[in-house]
Protein backbone atom coordinates (compact mmCIF):
# COMPACT_ATOMS: atom_id res chain seq x y z
CA UNK A 1 0.00 0.00 0.00
CA UNK A 2 2.72 2.69 1.03
CA UNK A 3 5.00 1.44 -1.82
CA UNK A 4 2.24 1.44 -4.32
CA UNK A 5 2.46 5.22 -5.48
CA UNK A 6 6.28 6.88 -6.21
CA UNK A 7 7.12 9.95 -4.56
CA UNK A 8 6.98 11.96 -7.59
CA UNK A 9 3.67 11.96 -9.84
CA UNK A 10 5.82 11.66 -12.53
CA UNK A 11 3.11 9.42 -14.60
CA UNK A 12 0.61 12.51 -15.04
CA UNK A 13 3.57 14.55 -16.85
CA UNK A 14 3.44 14.85 -20.64
CA UNK A 15 6.41 12.96 -20.92
CA UNK A 16 4.34 9.78 -19.87
CA UNK A 17 2.00 10.46 -23.17
CA UNK A 18 4.83 11.06 -25.96
CA UNK A 19 8.27 9.29 -24.69
CA UNK A 20 6.63 5.49 -25.13
CA UNK A 21 5.48 6.31 -28.71
CA UNK A 22 8.89 8.09 -29.41
CA UNK A 23 11.17 5.04 -28.10
CA UNK A 24 8.50 2.74 -30.25
CA UNK A 25 9.11 4.75 -33.27
CA UNK A 26 13.22 4.89 -32.94
CA UNK A 27 12.86 1.12 -32.05
CA UNK A 28 10.85 0.09 -34.92
CA UNK A 29 13.40 2.08 -37.10
CA UNK A 30 16.09 0.32 -35.82
CA UNK A 31 14.58 -3.06 -35.64
CA UNK A 32 14.24 -2.48 -39.39
CA UNK A 33 17.30 -1.20 -39.92
CA UNK A 34 19.21 -4.23 -38.35
CA UNK A 35 17.11 -7.08 -40.10
CA UNK A 36 17.68 -5.38 -43.34
CA UNK A 37 21.30 -5.14 -42.30
CA UNK A 38 21.04 -9.24 -41.56
CA UNK A 39 19.37 -9.83 -44.70
CA UNK A 40 21.76 -7.84 -46.96
CA UNK A 41 24.30 -9.94 -45.51
CA UNK A 42 22.77 -13.15 -46.17
CA UNK A 43 22.17 -11.87 -49.35
CA UNK A 44 25.81 -12.21 -50.00
CA UNK A 45 26.24 -14.96 -48.41
CA UNK A 46 24.04 -17.46 -50.34
CA UNK A 47 25.20 -15.80 -53.54
CA UNK A 48 29.37 -15.79 -52.64
CA UNK A 49 28.13 -19.24 -51.60
CA UNK A 50 26.47 -20.45 -54.60
CA UNK A 51 28.86 -18.98 -57.19
CA UNK A 52 31.71 -19.85 -55.72
CA UNK A 53 34.08 -22.38 -57.73
CA UNK A 54 32.08 -21.62 -60.67
CA UNK A 55 31.98 -18.99 -63.47
CA UNK A 56 30.50 -18.86 -66.88
CA UNK A 57 31.62 -18.42 -70.38
CA UNK A 58 29.82 -17.24 -73.01
CA UNK A 59 30.89 -17.64 -77.19
CA UNK A 60 29.16 -15.08 -78.91
CA UNK A 61 26.94 -16.82 -81.65
CA UNK A 62 28.26 -16.37 -85.47
CA UNK A 63 26.00 -16.80 -88.71
CA UNK A 64 28.41 -20.23 -89.91
CA UNK A 65 30.51 -21.51 -86.95
CA UNK A 66 29.12 -20.80 -83.67
CA UNK A 67 28.52 -24.53 -82.73
CA UNK A 68 32.12 -25.37 -84.30
CA UNK A 69 33.44 -22.72 -81.95
CA UNK A 70 31.82 -23.12 -78.91
CA UNK A 71 33.01 -26.96 -78.86
CA UNK A 72 36.97 -25.86 -79.31
CA UNK A 73 36.12 -23.71 -76.43
CA UNK A 74 34.33 -26.50 -74.32
CA UNK A 75 37.19 -28.89 -75.40
CA UNK A 76 40.03 -26.54 -74.71
CA UNK A 77 38.35 -25.55 -71.02
CA UNK A 78 38.33 -29.86 -70.56
CA UNK A 79 41.85 -29.75 -71.08
CA UNK A 80 43.06 -26.80 -68.83
CA UNK A 81 44.32 -28.15 -65.33
CA UNK A 82 42.03 -26.88 -62.54
CA UNK A 83 39.12 -26.94 -64.53
CA UNK A 84 36.97 -29.78 -62.84
CA UNK A 85 33.99 -29.65 -65.27
CA UNK A 86 32.55 -27.53 -67.88
CA UNK A 87 29.18 -28.35 -69.94
CA UNK A 88 27.34 -25.95 -72.63
CA UNK A 89 23.83 -24.89 -71.26
CA UNK A 90 20.43 -26.42 -73.01
CA UNK A 91 17.74 -24.41 -74.20
CA UNK A 92 15.59 -25.70 -71.37
CA UNK A 93 18.32 -24.43 -68.94
CA UNK A 94 18.76 -20.77 -70.80
CA UNK A 95 15.01 -20.59 -70.73
CA UNK A 96 14.95 -21.05 -67.20
CA UNK A 97 17.73 -18.67 -66.01
CA UNK A 98 15.53 -16.23 -68.53
CA UNK A 99 12.54 -16.92 -66.53
CA UNK A 100 12.53 -14.55 -63.84
CA UNK A 101 13.47 -11.62 -66.22
CA UNK A 102 11.77 -12.46 -69.50
CA UNK A 103 8.48 -14.11 -67.92
CA UNK A 104 7.28 -17.68 -68.72
CA UNK A 105 7.24 -18.39 -72.58
CA UNK A 106 9.06 -15.90 -73.65
CA UNK A 107 10.48 -16.21 -77.70
CA UNK A 108 13.94 -15.90 -76.47
CA UNK A 109 15.36 -18.21 -79.29
CA UNK A 110 14.46 -15.21 -81.49
CA UNK A 111 17.06 -13.36 -79.37
CA UNK A 112 20.88 -13.14 -80.27
CA UNK A 113 22.12 -15.05 -77.43
CA UNK A 114 25.57 -16.38 -76.78
CA UNK A 115 26.09 -19.62 -76.38
CA UNK A 116 26.60 -20.47 -72.81
CA UNK A 117 29.22 -23.10 -71.03
CA UNK A 118 29.03 -23.74 -67.20
CA UNK A 119 32.36 -24.41 -65.84
CA UNK A 120 33.27 -25.59 -62.49
CA UNK A 121 36.56 -25.11 -61.43
CA UNK A 122 38.71 -26.48 -58.49
CA UNK A 123 38.99 -24.23 -55.62
CA UNK A 124 42.26 -25.65 -54.40
CA UNK A 125 44.53 -25.17 -57.21
CA UNK A 126 42.24 -22.85 -59.71
CA UNK A 127 43.46 -22.25 -63.08
CA UNK A 128 45.28 -18.88 -64.03
CA UNK A 129 42.27 -16.65 -64.95
CA UNK A 130 44.28 -14.31 -67.19
CA UNK A 131 45.96 -16.92 -69.14
CA UNK A 132 42.66 -18.72 -69.91
CA UNK A 133 41.13 -15.73 -70.56
CA UNK A 134 44.03 -14.92 -73.34
CA UNK A 135 43.64 -18.85 -74.63
CA UNK A 136 39.82 -18.74 -75.26
CA UNK A 137 40.08 -15.59 -77.13
CA UNK A 138 42.36 -16.43 -79.35
CA UNK A 139 40.34 -19.67 -80.33
CA UNK A 140 36.58 -17.60 -80.27
CA UNK A 141 37.12 -13.76 -80.08
CA UNK A 142 34.96 -11.99 -78.30
CA UNK A 143 34.67 -14.62 -75.60
CA UNK A 144 33.63 -13.52 -72.35
CA UNK A 145 34.86 -15.50 -69.87
CA UNK A 146 33.08 -14.43 -66.06
CA UNK A 147 34.22 -15.29 -62.69
CA UNK A 148 31.32 -13.19 -60.91
CA UNK A 149 33.50 -11.24 -58.88
CA UNK A 150 32.79 -7.91 -60.39
CA UNK A 151 29.33 -8.72 -59.82
CA UNK A 152 29.94 -9.56 -56.41
CA UNK A 153 32.08 -6.87 -55.35
CA UNK A 154 29.18 -4.57 -56.25
CA UNK A 155 26.49 -6.78 -54.40
CA UNK A 156 29.26 -7.18 -51.34
CA UNK A 157 29.48 -2.84 -51.72
CA UNK A 158 25.69 -2.60 -51.70
CA UNK A 159 25.58 -4.92 -48.59
CA UNK A 160 28.29 -2.60 -46.84
CA UNK A 161 26.03 0.25 -47.47
CA UNK A 162 23.09 -1.17 -46.34
CA UNK A 163 24.70 -2.08 -43.11
CA UNK A 164 26.47 1.33 -42.47
CA UNK A 165 23.36 2.70 -42.61
CA UNK A 166 21.82 0.23 -40.30
CA UNK A 167 24.50 0.97 -37.98
CA UNK A 168 23.66 5.18 -38.69
CA UNK A 169 20.17 4.43 -38.45
CA UNK A 170 20.66 2.44 -34.66
CA UNK A 171 23.37 5.55 -33.60
CA UNK A 172 21.45 7.56 -34.38
CA UNK A 173 18.29 5.98 -32.31
CA UNK A 174 20.49 5.71 -29.64
CA UNK A 175 21.11 9.90 -29.77
CA UNK A 176 17.64 10.61 -30.06
CA UNK A 177 16.77 8.02 -26.81
CA UNK A 178 19.02 10.00 -24.96
CA UNK A 179 18.26 13.59 -26.04
CA UNK A 180 14.48 12.55 -25.48
CA UNK A 181 15.50 11.34 -21.95
CA UNK A 182 17.49 14.24 -21.25
CA UNK A 183 14.49 16.72 -22.17
CA UNK A 184 11.91 14.58 -20.21
CA UNK A 185 13.94 14.28 -17.27
CA UNK A 186 14.66 18.06 -17.39
CA UNK A 187 11.00 18.74 -17.80
CA UNK A 188 10.12 16.35 -15.07
CA UNK A 189 12.71 17.91 -12.51
CA UNK A 190 11.57 21.11 -13.28
CA UNK A 191 7.22 20.63 -12.70
CA UNK A 192 8.29 18.62 -9.58
CA UNK A 193 10.57 21.06 -8.02
CA UNK A 194 8.76 21.93 -5.24
CA UNK A 195 8.14 17.69 -4.58
CA UNK A 196 11.87 17.07 -5.09
CA UNK A 197 12.39 20.23 -2.61
CA UNK A 198 10.59 18.48 0.08
CA UNK A 199 12.00 15.37 -0.62
CA UNK A 200 15.13 16.76 0.35
CA UNK A 201 14.22 18.70 3.03
CA UNK A 202 12.66 15.02 4.74
CA UNK A 203 15.92 13.60 4.07
CA UNK A 204 16.10 12.19 0.69
CA UNK A 205 19.33 11.95 -1.53
CA UNK A 206 19.75 13.17 -4.51
CA UNK A 207 20.03 9.14 -5.73
CA UNK A 208 16.47 8.78 -3.92
CA UNK A 209 15.30 11.50 -6.34
CA UNK A 210 16.94 10.04 -9.32
CA UNK A 211 15.97 6.37 -8.56
CA UNK A 212 12.63 7.23 -9.08
CA UNK A 213 12.82 9.09 -12.46
CA UNK A 214 15.57 6.05 -13.46
CA UNK A 215 12.14 3.23 -13.02
CA UNK A 216 9.86 6.28 -14.49
CA UNK A 217 12.39 6.06 -17.58
CA UNK A 218 12.93 2.69 -18.00
CA UNK A 219 9.17 1.69 -17.83
CA UNK A 220 8.10 4.22 -20.57
CA UNK A 221 11.09 3.34 -22.27
CA UNK A 222 10.33 -0.53 -22.21
CA UNK A 223 6.66 -0.40 -22.93
CA UNK A 224 7.62 2.13 -26.59
CA UNK A 225 10.38 -0.06 -27.07
CA UNK A 226 8.44 -3.53 -26.77
CA UNK A 227 5.58 -1.88 -28.99
CA UNK A 228 7.90 -0.51 -31.57
CA UNK A 229 9.95 -4.05 -31.65
CA UNK A 230 6.16 -5.50 -32.08
CA UNK A 231 5.55 -3.66 -35.35
CA UNK A 232 8.77 -3.82 -36.83
CA UNK A 233 8.34 -7.95 -36.74
CA UNK A 234 4.96 -7.61 -37.97
CA UNK A 235 6.27 -5.45 -41.02
CA UNK A 236 9.11 -7.85 -41.43
CA UNK A 237 6.54 -10.86 -41.64
CA UNK A 238 4.27 -9.39 -44.59
CA UNK A 239 7.21 -8.32 -46.37
CA UNK A 240 8.65 -11.71 -46.12
CA UNK A 241 5.58 -13.16 -46.84
CA UNK A 242 5.59 -11.42 -50.50
CA UNK A 243 8.88 -11.50 -51.08
CA UNK A 244 8.62 -15.15 -50.77
CA UNK A 245 5.83 -15.02 -52.72
CA UNK A 246 7.84 -13.30 -55.69
CA UNK A 247 9.77 -15.12 -57.90
CA UNK A 248 12.45 -12.40 -57.80
CA UNK A 249 15.87 -13.89 -57.46
CA UNK A 250 17.71 -11.39 -56.38
CA UNK A 251 15.64 -10.37 -53.46
CA UNK A 252 16.69 -10.51 -50.46
CA UNK A 253 15.68 -13.35 -47.80
CA UNK A 254 14.11 -11.82 -44.94
CA UNK A 255 13.64 -15.00 -43.04
CA UNK A 256 15.99 -15.02 -39.57
CA UNK A 257 17.23 -18.23 -37.88
CA UNK A 258 15.79 -18.63 -34.07
CA UNK A 259 19.12 -17.19 -32.93
CA UNK A 260 18.17 -14.21 -35.23
CA UNK A 261 14.97 -13.85 -33.59
CA UNK A 262 16.22 -14.33 -29.89
CA UNK A 263 18.19 -11.40 -30.46
CA UNK A 264 15.88 -8.92 -31.55
CA UNK A 265 14.19 -8.20 -28.00
CA UNK A 266 17.50 -6.95 -26.94
CA UNK A 267 16.72 -4.25 -28.89
CA UNK A 268 14.28 -2.75 -26.66
CA UNK A 269 16.06 -3.82 -23.50
CA UNK A 270 19.16 -1.66 -24.77
CA UNK A 271 17.03 0.93 -25.27
CA UNK A 272 15.21 0.91 -22.02
CA UNK A 273 18.75 0.93 -20.52
CA UNK A 274 20.00 3.77 -21.92
CA UNK A 275 16.97 5.73 -20.82
CA UNK A 276 17.13 4.58 -17.53
CA UNK A 277 20.64 5.63 -17.01
CA UNK A 278 20.68 8.88 -18.77
CA UNK A 279 17.92 9.78 -16.66
CA UNK A 280 19.91 8.59 -13.22
CA UNK A 281 22.66 10.78 -14.56
CA UNK A 282 20.75 13.55 -15.56
CA UNK A 283 19.22 13.74 -12.56
CA UNK A 284 21.99 13.39 -10.76
CA UNK A 285 23.56 16.44 -12.77
CA UNK A 286 21.09 18.47 -12.58
CA UNK A 287 20.37 18.14 -8.59
CA UNK A 288 24.13 18.07 -8.06
CA UNK A 289 24.57 21.48 -9.86
CA UNK A 290 22.41 23.06 -6.77
CA UNK A 291 23.69 24.34 -3.81
CA UNK B 1 22.48 23.84 17.63
CA UNK B 2 24.32 27.23 17.76
CA UNK B 3 24.35 29.81 15.86
CA UNK B 4 27.20 32.29 15.70
CA UNK B 5 27.46 35.82 14.25
CA UNK B 6 24.41 34.07 11.63
CA UNK B 7 23.58 37.15 9.28
CA UNK B 8 21.32 36.15 6.55
CA UNK B 9 20.10 38.29 3.31
CA UNK B 10 18.84 37.32 0.07
CA UNK B 11 20.79 38.34 -2.98
CA UNK B 12 21.24 41.89 -2.89
CA UNK B 13 18.35 42.55 -0.41
CA UNK B 14 18.34 43.95 3.17
CA UNK B 15 19.74 41.77 6.04
CA UNK B 16 16.93 39.55 7.33
CA UNK B 17 18.94 38.34 10.55
CA UNK B 18 21.23 40.38 11.76
CA UNK B 19 24.57 38.95 13.25
CA UNK B 20 22.53 36.12 15.49
CA UNK B 21 24.34 34.22 18.29
CA UNK B 22 22.59 31.42 20.60
CA UNK B 23 23.06 27.87 21.31
CA UNK B 24 20.44 25.08 21.90
CA UNK B 25 21.05 22.75 24.11
CA UNK B 26 20.01 18.89 22.96
CA UNK B 27 16.57 18.25 24.45
CA UNK B 28 15.42 21.56 24.87
CA UNK B 29 12.29 23.25 24.38
CA UNK B 30 11.81 26.90 22.68
CA UNK B 31 9.00 28.61 21.29
CA UNK B 32 10.40 31.31 18.44
CA UNK B 33 7.46 34.32 18.87
CA UNK B 34 8.11 37.29 16.91
CA UNK B 35 5.65 39.46 14.56
CA UNK B 36 5.44 38.61 11.26
CA UNK B 37 8.23 39.49 8.75
CA UNK B 38 10.68 39.53 11.91
CA UNK B 39 12.73 36.80 10.51
CA UNK B 40 10.90 33.30 12.13
CA UNK B 41 10.71 31.57 8.73
CA UNK B 42 13.95 32.38 7.71
CA UNK B 43 15.83 31.36 10.98
CA UNK B 44 13.62 28.28 10.53
CA UNK B 45 15.11 27.96 6.87
CA UNK B 46 18.91 28.17 8.28
CA UNK B 47 18.12 25.72 10.55
CA UNK B 48 16.59 22.69 8.84
CA UNK B 49 19.26 23.61 6.16
CA UNK B 50 17.33 24.98 3.48
CA UNK B 51 19.34 27.79 3.49
CA UNK B 52 22.77 28.63 3.83
CA UNK B 53 24.10 32.02 5.97
CA UNK B 54 25.37 34.87 4.40
CA UNK B 55 27.53 35.36 6.87
CA UNK B 56 28.57 33.56 9.68
CA UNK B 57 28.73 30.00 10.90
CA UNK B 58 25.84 27.10 12.51
CA UNK B 59 26.93 24.25 13.50
CA UNK B 60 24.41 21.06 14.23
CA UNK B 61 25.15 17.98 15.89
CA UNK B 62 28.47 18.64 16.56
CA UNK B 63 29.19 19.40 12.54
CA UNK B 64 29.72 22.72 11.26
CA UNK B 65 27.18 23.31 8.34
CA UNK B 66 29.30 25.20 5.88
CA UNK B 67 31.20 21.75 5.42
CA UNK B 68 28.25 19.16 4.56
CA UNK B 69 28.00 17.77 1.14
CA UNK B 70 24.79 17.43 -0.01
CA UNK B 71 24.53 13.53 0.56
CA UNK B 72 25.75 14.92 4.24
CA UNK B 73 23.08 17.23 4.47
CA UNK B 74 20.72 14.83 3.50
CA UNK B 75 21.63 12.27 6.22
CA UNK B 76 21.12 15.36 8.47
CA UNK B 77 17.57 16.41 7.91
CA UNK B 78 16.91 13.08 8.57
CA UNK B 79 17.32 13.96 12.21
CA UNK B 80 15.42 17.19 11.63
CA UNK B 81 11.38 16.74 11.49
CA UNK B 82 9.66 19.83 10.06
CA UNK B 83 6.24 21.39 10.11
CA UNK B 84 6.17 23.44 7.71
CA UNK B 85 3.61 27.09 7.71
CA UNK B 86 1.88 25.87 4.04
CA UNK B 87 2.05 21.96 5.00
CA UNK B 88 3.40 20.89 1.96
CA UNK B 89 1.61 17.26 1.93
CA UNK B 90 1.97 15.73 -1.31
CA UNK B 91 -1.21 16.01 -2.91
CA UNK B 92 -1.02 12.75 -5.28
CA UNK B 93 -0.48 10.58 -1.88
CA UNK B 94 -2.75 9.46 1.18
CA UNK B 95 -2.10 10.93 4.51
CA UNK B 96 -0.66 7.53 5.70
CA UNK B 97 2.10 7.58 2.44
CA UNK B 98 2.27 10.87 3.23
CA UNK B 99 3.26 10.84 7.03
CA UNK B 100 5.32 7.48 6.59
CA UNK B 101 7.46 9.31 3.87
CA UNK B 102 10.42 10.10 5.91
CA UNK B 103 10.46 6.36 7.28
CA UNK B 104 10.41 5.14 3.65
CA UNK B 105 13.19 8.11 2.80
CA UNK B 106 15.19 6.31 5.52
CA UNK B 107 14.51 3.03 3.90
CA UNK B 108 11.97 1.08 6.46
CA UNK B 109 10.11 -1.33 4.94
CA UNK B 110 6.28 -0.32 4.48
CA UNK B 111 4.87 -3.47 5.92
CA UNK B 112 6.31 -2.69 9.18
CA UNK B 113 5.77 1.00 9.30
CA UNK B 114 1.65 0.92 8.05
CA UNK B 115 0.97 0.13 11.78
CA UNK B 116 2.74 2.62 13.49
CA UNK B 117 1.75 5.51 10.91
CA UNK B 118 -1.87 4.35 11.49
CA UNK B 119 -1.17 4.92 15.33
CA UNK B 120 0.35 8.21 14.78
CA UNK B 121 -2.34 9.23 12.92
CA UNK B 122 -5.35 7.86 14.41
CA UNK B 123 -3.20 9.63 18.15
CA UNK B 124 -3.91 13.17 15.95
CA UNK B 125 -7.61 12.35 15.53
CA UNK B 126 -7.68 11.24 11.60
CA UNK B 127 -7.85 7.44 11.81
CA UNK B 128 -10.87 7.75 9.88
CA UNK B 129 -8.76 9.81 6.80
CA UNK B 130 -5.95 7.43 6.33
CA UNK B 131 -6.58 7.11 2.75
CA UNK B 132 -7.86 10.41 2.20
CA UNK B 133 -5.87 12.73 -0.34
CA UNK B 134 -4.77 15.65 1.19
CA UNK B 135 -7.00 17.92 -1.17
CA UNK B 136 -9.85 16.44 0.71
CA UNK B 137 -9.06 17.58 4.42
CA UNK B 138 -9.74 20.38 5.72
CA UNK B 139 -6.77 23.30 6.69
CA UNK B 140 -6.83 21.55 10.34
CA UNK B 141 -6.46 18.02 9.69
CA UNK B 142 -3.95 18.54 6.59
CA UNK B 143 -1.67 20.90 9.69
CA UNK B 144 -2.10 17.02 12.01
CA UNK B 145 -0.58 15.39 9.22
CA UNK B 146 2.22 17.28 8.55
CA UNK B 147 2.74 17.38 11.74
CA UNK B 148 2.30 13.55 11.86
CA UNK B 149 4.97 13.47 9.26
CA UNK B 150 7.31 15.44 10.83
CA UNK B 151 7.30 13.69 14.17
CA UNK B 152 7.13 10.28 13.00
CA UNK B 153 10.50 9.51 12.65
CA UNK B 154 11.45 10.54 16.03
CA UNK B 155 13.89 13.24 14.93
CA UNK B 156 16.31 14.38 17.28
CA UNK B 157 15.51 18.04 16.20
CA UNK B 158 11.74 19.17 15.69
CA UNK B 159 11.01 22.49 13.76
CA UNK B 160 7.30 23.99 13.71
CA UNK B 161 6.01 27.13 11.55
CA UNK B 162 3.15 28.27 13.27
CA UNK B 163 1.91 24.22 13.96
CA UNK B 164 -1.27 25.35 15.86
CA UNK B 165 -2.63 28.12 13.34
CA UNK B 166 -5.53 26.11 11.81
CA UNK B 167 -6.55 24.28 14.36
CA UNK B 168 -8.93 24.98 17.57
CA UNK B 169 -7.38 25.75 21.01
CA UNK B 170 -8.42 21.92 22.37
CA UNK B 171 -5.95 20.41 19.61
CA UNK B 172 -3.60 23.02 19.79
CA UNK B 173 -2.78 21.96 23.19
CA UNK B 174 -3.37 18.24 22.19
CA UNK B 175 -0.47 19.39 19.40
CA UNK B 176 1.74 21.13 22.39
CA UNK B 177 1.82 18.20 24.69
CA UNK B 178 2.95 15.88 21.54
CA UNK B 179 5.61 17.85 21.28
CA UNK B 180 6.30 18.04 25.23
CA UNK B 181 6.00 13.94 25.05
CA UNK B 182 8.66 13.88 22.28
CA UNK B 183 10.61 16.25 24.19
CA UNK B 184 10.52 14.10 27.01
CA UNK B 185 12.35 11.55 24.71
CA UNK B 186 14.98 14.05 24.15
CA UNK B 187 14.03 15.74 21.20
CA UNK B 188 14.97 19.24 21.21
CA UNK B 189 11.67 21.53 19.96
CA UNK B 190 11.48 24.64 18.62
CA UNK B 191 8.18 26.20 17.71
CA UNK B 192 7.08 29.65 15.81
CA UNK B 193 4.47 30.74 16.96
CA UNK B 194 2.85 34.03 17.23
CA UNK B 195 -0.18 32.78 19.83
CA UNK B 196 1.56 34.27 22.85
CA UNK B 197 -1.54 32.55 24.55
CA UNK B 198 -0.42 29.03 23.92
CA UNK B 199 2.79 30.25 25.12
CA UNK B 200 2.39 31.79 28.17
CA UNK B 201 0.09 28.08 28.91
CA UNK B 202 3.81 26.72 28.79
CA UNK B 203 6.75 27.40 30.46
CA UNK B 204 9.18 26.82 27.95
CA UNK B 205 11.84 29.81 26.67
CA UNK B 206 11.31 32.12 24.27
CA UNK B 207 13.56 33.32 21.14
CA UNK B 208 12.00 36.63 20.67
CA UNK B 209 12.76 38.21 16.81
CA UNK B 210 12.27 41.65 15.84
CA UNK B 211 13.40 42.82 12.69
CA UNK B 212 16.31 40.86 12.32
CA UNK B 213 17.53 40.70 15.87
CA UNK B 214 16.99 37.96 18.28
CA UNK B 215 16.63 37.83 22.18
CA UNK B 216 15.69 35.75 24.53
CA UNK B 217 13.41 35.43 27.70
CA UNK B 218 12.89 33.09 30.40
CA UNK B 219 15.79 30.93 29.54
CA UNK B 220 16.22 28.17 31.78
CA UNK B 221 17.00 25.86 28.86
CA UNK B 222 19.24 27.70 27.05
CA UNK B 223 23.18 28.19 27.93
CA UNK B 224 25.28 30.80 26.80
CA UNK B 225 26.95 30.84 23.19
CA UNK B 226 30.08 31.45 24.87
CA UNK B 227 33.43 33.90 24.24
CA UNK B 228 32.80 35.99 21.38
CA UNK B 229 28.89 36.58 21.62
CA UNK B 230 27.35 39.88 21.09
CA UNK B 231 24.63 40.34 23.06
CA UNK B 232 24.05 43.96 21.85
CA UNK B 233 23.83 42.89 18.73
CA UNK B 234 20.93 39.95 18.54
CA UNK B 235 22.34 37.44 20.27
CA UNK B 236 19.86 35.66 22.61
CA UNK B 237 22.57 34.21 24.65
Amino acid sequence: MLLRRTDLPLDRDASGRFLPWLVAVMVYLAALALICAIGANKVVTRWDQGLAGRMTVQVPTSESESDIRAGEVLAALKAIPGVRSAETLGAEEIARLLEPWLGTGAAYQDLPMPTLIAVRIDRAAPPDMAQLRRRLTQIAPGTVLDDHQSWLGKLLDLARSVQLVAALVVGLVGASAVTMVIFATRMGLSVHGRVIELLHLVGAQDSYVASQFQAHALRLALRGGVLGLLMAVLTVLLVANLLGQSDAVALPDLSLLPIEWSLLPLLPLVVALIAMVTARLTVLRTLGRMP
Amino acid sequence: MRFEDVSLRYGAGPEILRHVNFHLEPGSFHFMAGPSGAGKSSLLKLMYLAQRPSDGGIQMFGRDVAGLSRSEAALMRRRIGVVFQDFRLLDHLSALENVALPLRIGGQRADKVRKHVAELLAWVGLAEHLHALPQTLSGGQQQRVAIARAVVARPNLLLADEPTGNVDDRIAVRLLYLFEELNKLGTTIVIATHNETLVSRFSHPVLRLSAGEIQLSRSPAMSPSGAGSQPTKGSAA
